[in-house]
């Protein structure tokens, strides 16, 4: 008999985050890794002479201008209203968009220039950042089973988020892996999407709002397994994969 | 931005909490804080409030709304006059466009020394150099309320008819300049520089760095103070094209009110005049298009609307209050003034912000979203991805990521930082084959019979982006093809990684040693067996491997493979033999035949 293979790490965390959310009403969505710069920038209100625009963050493509390597998820977001506008669809939208991103920088334990997020949209005409909270609090709950799961909002600043939050995690529970227990773990950033950015994909912010998050899958891995190097998700190594 | 809780007490009456509580307050209702060491603490200004915040000023108000504590005293609500005018200097500005507001102060009789000690300590105790009075004057002002400033040595302007003159204008291509910072910068057209209108001699970068020959020194006796406002495009630009950040260019870069020119020059004026001496003779303001105050309003509804909160009208109108957001209340509408630093007040959203902020997120509550009115869509390339993996896991396959960058494809990264693979790769298969052989050699150390690898990943290829999958085994070359999507109802319910921690495994390399031998048959021989290698090894044995059995009579026949590694060091024959040798003593001893 074969023994089975094994499922890379990244695949099992997709595969779980889209069944949670799945329940909660929100669908799967992808687009393309080579984006244009209107979706990954502009339409997302990262002005032309934003700091996020320097070329040392950004993968440029040589004699294609204006073509990037999606610097986040977030362009699927104006896609996705785009697509529903243009076929006569108006809110609600619920979308997760797990899929990999590029910031051109060094790379190190803990930074890699190729890693995966999944983004999370919600649009309607009541969706609130305290529908976000309890978004997130069903998700982190359910992902992390047999843990008592706290989040927390501070603030911060996104572009394309007003107001924006940075959300922490904390889990509570003898079962929990000692590195993680009791303390407050930095998961993601969110807030209610700017009406800017409803009004580029063409969704009418004064009847509509909605909730936006953003959040690294390599690094919810490396907290979930006690993973030490976020190059092992590239490393394509059986002795990492073997594991899972 | 380093920030002193000595300093921030200058704005308050009351006794403010320690560092620690500061760090808190801010965290949650204002800023991330990198550091705290001691009384200072390093505040991670958001780019939102550059604009108002990169200054103890802002960081003051801050804390004066979030802890509920008044300001004695906020320099930017007390007005301030640029009088008498002095017509000892003309200033010019050809470019209004990028140059908003450029006031200056011709300060006569100055005596330029050392600081004075509560001067030398504020500016030391958040990682600056002390240099002078005058330029220490200038610096405590920017950090102070956020206005950058700039001191000319008079007496190395040239004068006409008893005039000095400053023009703002656009740098000429090759022109050099050699900065403060003794270093010779050399411009283009696209950069300011502030000149000497008399010569045309370029004397500073505007907003950036001033020039070393009209720079302050102990013989300066009077002092051209310059406060200008510039545009923060050109400034980022400038400032990367020659490398330069500064503490004035970080501030211009993320634009700041014209209006606050007029505030910083009056205080860093009268602080040059405090502890240099001197008289001001007469300020410059040229302020071609003064710019207008804005005014945002909200509504209670709204703002309970986007929160999900029910916070009554007293709360809403409490936080603006404690914001110094000046504000007119009609009905459950508020109409706000942004004061003129307060740059990022735009809409609505930005008010509802500050009320979340300062109320505080905890006040949030967590509510899940209602029931999805219409069951969401299965999308039909995951899906299709997923049959895929399940399929070829069921085949043996492990699936693997590798990296998009590789050595040949269609598509080039124009600007790869670490210089190396900048193609984005138009294959699986070379990527497969490469893990392939990586692979092989742990095959043993994982004990598999078979390397069999799959990845569903991006390529780019024919002008194209596509999702593709391939393969590779030790008996099949790489191969892959497309993913057809397939429709369906609802998704399968799949396994996940029922994983719980993942072990480091050790990058040394390891040694095989195989051993055979007769063990009389029983219930346990064979654990039994194994019980004596993991004994001997120590922590050493990585695994164990049966790769033959037999049995003859009343004894079996077993061999071996045994992998050692160390996770400290790369194992030695010796060490290995050691081992063994232990395993064989033991074998002995048990009445076991070593074959």
């Amino acid at each position: 008999m074969t023994e089975r293979g094994h499922l890379h790490p990244i695949s099992s965390l997709v595969r779980e985050a889209n069944s949670i959310f799945y329940k909660m009403g929100f669908s799967f969505e992808e687009g393309p890794l080579l984006e244009d710069e209107w979706h990954n920038f502009d339409a997302l209100n990262v002005p032309k002479d934003h700091p996020a625009r320097d070329m040392q963050d950004t993968f440029f493509i040589k004699d294609e201008p204006g073509m990037v390597l999606r610097t986040h998820t977030s362009p699927v977001q104006v896609r996705y209203m785009e697509s529903q506008v243009k076929k006569g669809i108006l809110p609600p939208y619920r979308v997760i968009v797990p899929g990999k991103v590029f910031r051109n920088e060094a790379t190190d334990m803990t930074h890699e220039a190729e890693f995966f997020q999944i983004e999370g949209l919600a649009v309607g005409s009541d969706v609130t950042l305290a529908n976000l909270k309890g978004t997130l609090t069903k998700f982190l709950k359910e992902l992390f089973k047999g843990a008592s799961v706290e989040i927390r909002f501070r603030p911060s600043f996104f572009p394309f988020t007003e107001p924006s939050v940075e959300v922490d995690m904390r889990l509570v529970g003898a079962n929990v892996p000692e590195k993680l227990r009791d303390r407050w773990i930095e998961m993601m950033g969110a807030g209610m999407v700017h009406p800017d950015v409803l009004k580029n994909a063409g969704v009418d912010p004064t009847q509509y709002q909605g909730f936006a998050f953003g959040m690294g899958l390599d690094r919810l891995a490396l907290l979930r397994w006690g993973i030490d190097d976020v190059r092992l998700m590239h490393s394509a190594d059986l002795r990492f994969i073997n594991q899972f | 931005m380093k920030t002193s809780r000595t300093w921030l007490q200058n704005y308050f009456t009351q006794p403010l909490p320690e560092a620690a509580v500061l760090s808190d307050a801010l965290t949650f209702h204002a800023f991330e804080i990198e550091s705290v060491e001691g009384d200072i603490l390093d505040v991670k200004i958001t780019p939102n409030r550059g604009h108002d915040c990169l200054c103890h000023r802002g960081i003051a108000r801050e804390l004066s709304a979030i802890l509920a504590m008044p300001v004695k005293l906020d320099a930017l609500r007390v007005p301030v006059s640029l009088e008498p005018k002095t017509a000892a200097l003309k200033v010019v500005i050809e470019k209004p466009e990028l140059c908003a507001r450029f006031t200056a102060a011709v300060i006569h009789n100055v005596k330029v020394g050392p600081s004075p000690e509560w001067l030398r300590v504020a500016l030391e105790g958040i990682g600056q150099r002390s240099i002078n009075n005058v330029v220490d004057a200038t610096n405590y002002v920017m950090f102070d309320l956020g206005q950058p400033l700039h001191a000319f040595d008079a007496g190395k302007l040239t004068q006409q008819d008893g005039t000095y003159a400053l023009t703002v204008r656009t740098a000429q291509q090759g022109e050099t300049m050699l900065g403060l910072d003794d270093k010779e910068y050399s411009l283009t057209t696209s950069m300011l520089a502030i000149a000497d209108g008399n010569t045309g001699e370029a004397v500073s970068i505007a907003g950036i760095k001033g020039g070393k020959p009209t720079g302050i020194d102990e013989a300066t006796s009077t002092v051209i103070l310059e406060a200008a406002n510039w545009d923060g495009v050109t400034i980022r630009r400038t400032s990367t094209a020659l490398k330069l950040r500064t503490d004035a260019s970080d501030r211009f870069q993320q634009v700041i009110s014209p209006e606050l020119t007029a505030y910083g020059l009056k205080a860093a004026s009268d602080l040059i005049i405090q502890i240099a001496g001197g008289e001001v003779v007469g300020f410059v303001d040229e302020y071609p298009r003064p710019s207008a105050q804005k005014q945002v309003s909200v509504t209670l509804s709204k703002i309970n609307a986007v929160l999900g909160t029910e916070l009554p009208i007293a709360d809403v109108a409490e936080v603006f209050t404690r914001l110094g957001l000046a504000h007119v209340q009609t009905g459950e509408e508020f109409l706000v003034t942004a004061p003129f630093e307060r740059l990022d007040l735009l809409i609505a959203e930005d008010l509802i912000e500050e009320v979340a902020r300062i109320v505080g997120y905890d006040k949030i509550p967590a509510v899940e979203l209602p029931a999805s009115p219409e069951k969401p869509g299965v999308n039909a390339n995951f899906y299709a991805s997923e049959a895929v993996r399940e399929k070829l896991m069921a085949e043996g396959y492990s699936e693997i990521f590798t990296s998009v960058f590789t050595e040949k494809g269609e598509r080039v990264v124009a600007n790869k930082v670490d210089g190396v693979r900048p193609y984005l790769r138009a294959n699986l298969t070379d990527g497969l084959q490469e893990a392939l052989e990586r692979n092989m050699r742990s095959k043993i150390l994982l004990g598999l019979s078979e390397i069999k690898l799959f990845e569903i990943g991006t390529v780019w290829r024919d002008g194209k982006e596509e999702v593709v999958v391939g393969t590779v085994t030790e008996k099949e070359k790489a191969t892959e093809r497309h993913i057809e999507s397939v429709s369906s109802l609802a998704y399968d319910t799949l396994p996940i990684s029922l994983t719980e921690r993942y072990k480091t495994f050790s990058k040394y390399p390891f040694i095989v040693r195989d051993i055979s031998m007769w063990v009389p048959q029983g219930e346990n021989s064979f654990g039994d067996v194994v019980r004596v290698f993991g004994e001997q090894a120590q922590n050493l044995l990585r695994h164990v491997e049966l790769f033959d059995q037999f049995q003859k009579g009343e004894r079996v026949s077993y061999a071996f493979h045994l992998v050692f590694q160390s996770f400290d060091k790369t194992l030695t024959d010796e060490e290995a033999n050691a081992v063994m040798e232990n395993i064989y003593a033991v074998v002995k001893a048990k009445g076991w035949e070593v074959r």
